[in-house]
């Protein structure tokens, strides 16, 4: 959406590229809330492990990959000077095996059947690998490097890692492989995914919107130079110990306590605007780094499982949050640079395409969900279950719906005026 | 000359694209922009260079003040006001 390094927004890639990717995400977050509506009535039998496995990758493929993705195919030419060449394409290539891959292992999670490990294995792997290696190649040739770029690094590699892990346990599901480490395995696997690809994604990014987007002061020049590395490196020192059978957890409390300082100082940024303004996507970040705090806090001193599952729940609004906070803002600046830039006079403003009252009552209805699911944890009151699983289905519903919307303004300005020259 | 002035130093990104392309897109010839920037705005200044806009950056006291004119043959470091 801007840029540092001397290129252009011509060089970001067409609309369908990164949209293709959000719509897919919103229907994704519209099954997962279906998947877990009908759950919570009974309507799908399931043992915990199934579920439990269902649920956390449609959302953290379906849902949260899919929005990642699209974002990265848009920011990584003008956020990090990186040119992808053919994007269309590729973004197909890529999307198409993350959603089919990403049936074969719902398919492969319900019913353990070895070939469909193996398929999942092979489209679910290659696709991501692809695009995620893609991406990396291009970032490691920059030769001047930001605190964003050099963030996406950290992130792509972590997922290339979460990706490779992910493959292994497939194979060793399905009885393909003989793996001995699988719990070793396993919890690298999601630490690498929740501390390295999400969240130093999500960092990375934020050391360049909030200031641009926001107007606030910079952040401390150490956090932004080496809190990155800094969690990287030492997710790679958890992993040598998870695999040489040490106690890790020193590691784990001082990875959640660098995510702690830093949502503080994001909060403190959002707190010292130059021009506040209400505006819902502040209001998701807000809330998005105050989930991280509560998250990375249950991490530190939690000690059974129902205030883990507050730790997981606290952190899946952390994620959440950035992302719609990142589409309220992506989505109709694309439509508006994209017509304004092609000559179209009639171009709708930002507010026009996605109107910001729009923004807010999703960020009601997201808090809404995530206070009921905290509610439903602590007291477990199965009506609250219910209306918190509908809420999460109208949640995506109220996104993918306003997205087509988006889509359905643009194609509806490139058919009935005509674009200038200039 | 007719100078547009915009200062977008306090307004959020992408405000100060958003306005700085809607005047550069209705601009005529015996017109130019003078915008305040906290940053140097390269997504604008590309598209201007493409679009074949003469134009000017300059920082000052860490403020950016960028000059852009749809006349090639404008002068505009003479339009520069620090």
């Amino acid at each position: 959406m801007f840029s540092q390094g001397g290129l252009s927004l011509e060089q970001a890639p067409p609309l369908s590229v990164v949209l293709r990717f959000f719509i897919s995400a919103s229907v994704f977050g519209l099954i997962l809330g279906l998947f877990l509506l009908f759950s919570s009535l009974d309507f799908i039998p399931s043992t915990q492990y199934s579920f439990d496995l269902t649920i956390i990758h449609i959302l953290a493929l379906g849902v949260m990959a899919s929005f990642m993705l699209g974002a990265m195919f848009q920011m990584l030419p003008v956020i990090a000077g990186v040119v992808i060449k053919m994007p269309t394409k590729k973004a197909m290539v890529a999307h198409i095996l993350l959603t089919i891959g990403i049936f074969f292992q719902i398919g492969a999670f319900y019913s353990s059947t070895p070939l469909l490990y193996l398929l999942t294995a092979i489209v679910l792997g290659s696709g991501l690998l692809y695009v995620s290696i893609l991406m990396l190649k291009n970032i490691i040739k920059i030769k001047d490097h930001s605190s964003s770029s050099k963030g996406m690094l950290f992130a792509l590699s972590s997922f290339v890692i979460v990706i490779t892990l992910g493959v292994v346990m497939l194979l060793s599901l399905g009885g393909y492989i003989n793996s001995s480490s699988f719990s070793q395995i396993r919890e690298a696997h999601y630490s690498f995914a929740l501390f390295g690809w999400i969240s130093l994604l999500i960092v990375s990014i934020s050391f360049q919107v909030i200031e641009m987007f926001y107007v606030t002061p910079k952040y401390p020049t150490i956090m932004s130079k080496y809190l990155v590395i800094t969690i990287f490196s030492l997710l790679g020192i958890k992993t040598i110990m998870l695999f040489s059978l040490l106690n890790s957890q020193i590691i784990d409390i001082l990875i959640s306590l660098l995510f702690i300082i830093y949502a503080t100082i994001t909060i403190h940024r959002l707190y010292k605007r130059r021009r506040p303004t209400s505006d819902a996507t502040v209001w998701f970040w807000r809330l998005g780094m105050s989930l991280l705090i509560i998250s990375m806090l249950i991490f530190i001193l939690g000690d059974n499982i129902d205030i883990d599952y507050l730790g997981y729940i606290t952190f899946i609004g952390f994620a959440l949050s950035i992302v719609f906070a990142m589409v309220y803002k992506i989505v109709p600046f694309l439509v508006w640079f994209h017509l304004s830039n092609q000559g179209y006079m009639e171009a709708p403003m930002m507010h026009d395409v996605i109107h910001p009252q729009k923004a807010k009552i999703h960020f009601w209805l997201h808090l809404s969900i995530i206070s009921l699911w905290i509610i439903n944890i602590l007291f477990s009151i199965p009506i609250i279950e219910i209306i918190a699983n509908t809420l999460l289905t109208l949640s995506f519903g109220w996104l993918l719906y306003h997205l087509i919307n988006a889509i359905k303004k643009y194609r509806y300005i490139q058919k009935n005026y005509d674009s200038i020259e200039w | 000359m007719k100078k547009i002035v915009l200062d977008a130093r306090d307004m959020e990104y992408p405000l100060p694209l958003q306005l700085s392309l809607s005047h550069l897109q209705k601009m005529t010839l015996d017109e130019y922009l003078y915008m305040l920037h906290r940053k140097n705005p390269i997504p604008l200044i590309e598209i201007a260079k493409e679009k074949e806009y003469a134009y000017l950056t300059h920082n000052h006291n860490d403020i950016w003040h960028i000059l852009i004119c749809k006349n090639q043959n404008c002068n505009l470091e003479g339009l520069l006001d620090v």
